[in-house]
């Protein structure tokens, strides 16, 4: 179990963990990256602030890959995590196992999603701005997103009630005003299953999204199959505002005031380049680069800007949809479980991201529960996370 | 061939706020211990977030009002990234996209005459760290206090031809922005700098000859000689062709008086902006942008020829009060109370002059609000206070601005009594325990009676109004 | 994408590629490019404007307040150099 020990003993009954993306003061925060290997924060993440003061305690930490930009964690600097040939997500087993009733994690790529769908837990990425990120390691700051994991959506609920709220320390948390309106939670009455969101999934993942959509059926639910051809375009452009927020928030990482230094160099130059060069892996290398030359002088039009405009029309999409919908249904992965075989493909989440990027780069709530996503309006996700707590009850 | 030398100068000001621009770090760096001022955030430590500073905002705003620019109402924030050690996160947050302020205009007065130099642009943005090299020989050693310390930018339009013209016009820029009290502008200290660009053309051409750049200048002398130089070379290169021209950064060496082209990377200005996802738009309403315009003082010459017009007050002193915004105000204050700008003007010119040279504080610093020197005055005029008493106030005013004059006068006995029963006391005894000098001045000499006089008021320890003192006194000696 | 502009793209960024690196990314950049030419090129964003932050809030501002709630010894414990309280790195020349 990729789990690194608190220091603390921990007495309490509501034990969580977080993933190595949220900066802890007694434990280390590495972000899954050889560069922070050890790295302890001298303050704690606001969301860990509150979640202790409302009796939680963190049991542990959890690895994710480097930066959490791949699938599920199998780029984390301790290794993959993989049992029976399948890619295992550290988050995902801690809860299943029952170490931990909650976790807290940060959703950057959707790996967090995808290990969530798999292995038929619950999770919720709320409205952007609702949590706070300070303390957090920055990646791709306009659209992560502090997201929480647990078996049930209640206990999601009850965690994420603690966490969210304005944070003074975090510029782009919205006021307690617009927060509030996750409290007006209009239950949901009408899905549009995106058609063009389930290509490419497999089998069983569809199966999964079948039965699901039948379980809301039959609670009154009405789902629609809408055929829309604007929100799989989020993941070609989130991809590209990704990395180079990626590129830009990775490049204070150069071995000079902590972290990871090259033993070898003999100007600061090479410093730089070692360090980088020996601490970083394969998929982060390759993201840094894309995301610096879609920033170039000659590409920042045509490329970034582009993406930004897109951006927009993303979200003008998705408002139009629901105009008519109170939510869209759609996969949060192609599969049900990874095989390890997967990784031959090693730039394989920037296709994968495909299910978990709409939510990404508008910055809506997508819960995910019974292996499928469920992305609702701003503010919503109260109540999305209500009709996965029914469907939970029906199912008892 | 004649030739003419075109300048643009870039003008980093540092602004005199109490923090730093994103994060709450002290942005006083000068004379700070290495590191002392600095956080996870500006030392390049991932999780925190940056958070405007309201008053960088206030002060960008100030500044664009007061060099006649246009304001930009959305104002937004961008990265731009590039590695050295004295930039810890590798990226500079500063205004690429819609900066604070554009098209503006200053005017500057030389010995051609007077000419506009138009502002293109001013940017706010966060300062890099100090790099020292001189303690060890193979290490650069890396200081961060002045890291994310608020700078605005004023990039000027290439219309500057001398250094007699750059000369005015970072001294017009100094004098405008401390008058607006957004920024000390002191050289010597770092808190203004300069980065010069210049070409040569024939005069008449509007073709705009090869551009170098030298970067970082911090004395204005030094920079009159990079001008002088840098336009000779030109002029050799175009007119001899000592040498091809190329547009580059340059090092100017102010001990050898000579300018050196700057060893570049390949990638160098490859900068890659983009706006920064973490700092929202700063939209400034109306409120706002009329609040900043109402607290902007009148440019120092109106208010020197409004001190002469209004105040009746002499050329002389008009120009020696509107050197600094602080005498400004303190003396606007003054007057408005004690109703005589003569009196508030040979306050602030002679008695808040010595004590400001006598603590080595610049003018700017005076902290004494006029309304309290107004009651000061008023207190002396109205013979409550002894001139001499009230000088030990005005010095109890430095060390707290805070203070009443009155009360402290009260509270420190330095308040004229009114007893005549103790004047006649004192006259007595000083009368009879000299009585030579009672003698000669009988004799006929007035100066004996002023000795006689300086003792009691020593005796009264001053709290008597003289001109009681000096009654009483001639009376009793008449009657001895 | 060619090798060379790999090349100033990995000394912009402080990394050394290795070829067969070079190669893959290569590859990833000629998969990103089509699928851009496929799915954002064929959408008229002429009349869009850019959307950088997803929430509608304007003008996040704080007083300006100082403190120094963190030590320069905590702030340098784990700094792979230091000297008389400064950070270190090789010489940089001026």
């Amino acid at each position: 179990m990729k789990i690194y020990n608190a220091k603390k003993e921990i007495t309490c009954d509501r034990k969580i963990v977080v993933d190595d993306m949220i900066l802890t003061t007694d434990m280390p925060t590495t972000a899954g990256s050889k560069m922070l290997d050890g790295y302890v924060s001298l303050f704690e993440a606001e969301v860990l602030t509150r979640a202790g003061n409302a009796g939680y305690g963190v049991i542990g930490k959890t690895s994710v890959g480097e930066f959490a930009i791949d699938l599920v964690g199998e780029t984390a600097q301790d290794g993959a995590l993989i049992e029976d040939g399948i890619l295992k997500s550290a988050t995902a087993e801690a809860i299943k196992s029952g170490d931990a009733i909650c976790a807290i994690t940060l959703d950057v790529n959707g790996s967090v999603r995808r290990s969530v769908a798999q292995n038929s837990l619950v999770s919720v990425k709320p409205t952007y701005g609702t949590v706070s990120r300070y303390g957090t390691i920055p990646v791709a700051c306009s659209g992560e997103t502090v997201s929480v994991v647990a078996k049930t959506a209640t206990a999601c609920r009850e965690l994420l009630d603690v966490i969210a709220g304005h944070d003074d320390k975090d510029g782009t948390s919205l006021p307690e005003t617009e927060i509030a309106k996750v409290s007006e939670t209009k239950p949901v009455r009408r899905i549009a299953l995106l058609t063009d969101m389930t290509k490419g999934v497999d089998e069983e993942t569809s199966a999964r999204l079948d039965a699901f959509s039948k379980k809301l059926t039959a609670l009154g639910v009405e789902v629609v199959s809408v055929e829309n051809s604007i929100i799989p375009v989020s993941r070609v452009a989130w991809n590209i505002l990704m990395s180079a927020e990626l590129c830009n928030n990775v490049s204070r990482y150069d071995g000079v005031k902590y972290g990871y230094r090259a033993q070898n160099f003999t100007n600061i130059d090479e410093l730089y380049t070692n360090s980088r060069t020996e601490a970083f892996g394969e998929l982060l290398k390759t993201a840094i680069i894309f995301g610096s030359e879609t920033l170039s002088t000659e590409n920042y039009m045509k490329v970034y800007d582009k993406a930004l405009r897109v951006r927009r029309v993303i979200v003008e999409e998705f408002a139009r949809l629901f105009a008519d919908y109170d939510a869209v249904l759609t996969p949060a992965c192609s599969m049900m479980a990874y095989p390890e075989s997967v990784r031959a493909d090693k730039y394989i989440s920037y296709k994968e991201n495909f299910y978990t990027a709409p939510a990404s780069i508008t910055g809506l709530p997508a819960v995910v529960a019974e292996g499928a996503q469920l992305i609702g309006k701003a503010f919503s996700e109260n109540a999305l996370l209500d009709l996965v707590a029914l469907c939970e009850k029906e199912g008892k | 061939m004649k030739y003419e030398t075109v300048i643009g100068l870039e003008v980093h000001v540092e602004l005199a706020t109490n923090s730093k621009i994103f994060c709450s770090c002290s942005a006083h760096s000068y004379g700070a211990q290495p590191n002392e001022h600095v956080c996870p955030a500006c030392c390049g430590m991932p999780g925190m977030l940056p958070v405007v500073n309201k008053r960088v905002v206030d002060y960008g705003i100030k500044a664009g009002l007061m060099l006649g620019c246009d304001i930009n109402r959305t104002t937004t924030f961008d990265k731009k990234s590039y590695y050295y050690p004295d930039l810890p996160a590798a990226y500079q947050t500063t205004q690429w996209f819609a900066p604070v302020a554009v098209n503006g205009l200053v005017e500057i007065e030389t010995s051609k005459g007077k000419k506009g130099i138009r502002i293109k642009q001013i940017h706010m943005e966060e300062d890099a760290g100090k790099l020292v090299h001189d303690i060890r020989e193979d290490t650069t050693h890396v200081d961060f206090n002045r890291t994310s310390v608020p700078l605005i930018e004023i990039v000027s339009q290439p219309d500057l031809s001398s250094a007699e013209e750059v000369e005015a016009y970072l001294e017009r820029l100094k004098t405008l922005l401390r008058y607006a009290r957004v920024a000390e502008c002191e050289m010597a200290h770092g808190t203004m700098r300069c980065d010069v660009n210049l070409s040569v053309r024939p005069v008449g051409s509007n073709k705009l000859g090869v551009r170098t750049e030298m970067k970082n200048m911090n004395s204005i002398e030094a920079i009159k000689r990079a001008i002088e130089y840098e336009t000779a070379r030109h002029i050799d290169a175009v007119e001899n062709g000592t040498e091809v021209l190329v547009q580059e950064t340059r090092r100017w060496d102010d001990i050898k008086g000579k300018s050196y082209a700057m060893r570049t990377k390949e990638t160098a200005g490859d900068y890659r902006y983009f706006p920064d996802p973490n700092v929202m738009p700063v939209v400034i309403d109306e409120a706002w942008f009329e609040s900043m315009k109402n607290s902007l003082p009148e440019f120092p010459e109106v208010k020197r020829a409004r001190y002469m017009q209004e105040y009746g007050l002499s050329e002389y002193d008009a120009e020696q009060l509107t050197k600094s915004i602080a005498l400004c105000e303190c003396f606007e204050g003054a007057s408005a109370v004690c109703g005589s700008p003569k009196d508030a003007t040979n306050w602030i010119l002679s008695e808040i002059m010595n004590l400001l040279n006598l603590r080595q504080m610049t003018y700017d610093m005076l902290t004494v609000n006029g309304k309290s020197l107004g009651e000061l005055i008023l207190l002396v005029s109205n013979g409550k206070v002894g001139r001499a008493n009230a000088k030990k106030v005005l010095s109890a005013m430095f060390d707290n601005p805070e203070l009443s004059p009155e009360k402290y006068a009260e509270e420190n006995g330095l308040i004229i009594s009114n007893d005549t029963g103790l004047i006649d006391k004192v006259v007595k005894e000083i009368v009879a325990s000299d009585p030579k000098s009672v003698a000669d001045y009988k004799g006929g000499k007035e100066k004996a009676l002023m000795a006689l006089f300086g003792r009691c008021m020593k005796t009264l320890k001053g709290n008597c109004d003289p001109q009681v003192l000096r009654k009483i006194l001639i009376d009793y000696i008449a009657k001895v | 994408m060619d090798r060379d502009t790999l090349r100033r793209l990995g000394m912009l960024n402080q990394l050394s590629l290795t070829d067969v690196q070079k190669e893959e990314i290569i590859a990833f950049f000629d998969e990103r490019e089509s699928e851009a030419k496929a799915e954002l090129d064929v959408i008229d964003t002429s009349d869009v404007e850019r959307m950088v932050h997803v929430m509608p809030v304007f003008t996040v501002v704080r007083e300006d307040v100082a403190s120094q709630p963190f030590t320069r010894e905590a702030l340098q414990a784990g700094a792979p150099e230091t000297d008389e309280g400064y950070w270190c790195v090789p010489r940089v020349l001026e």
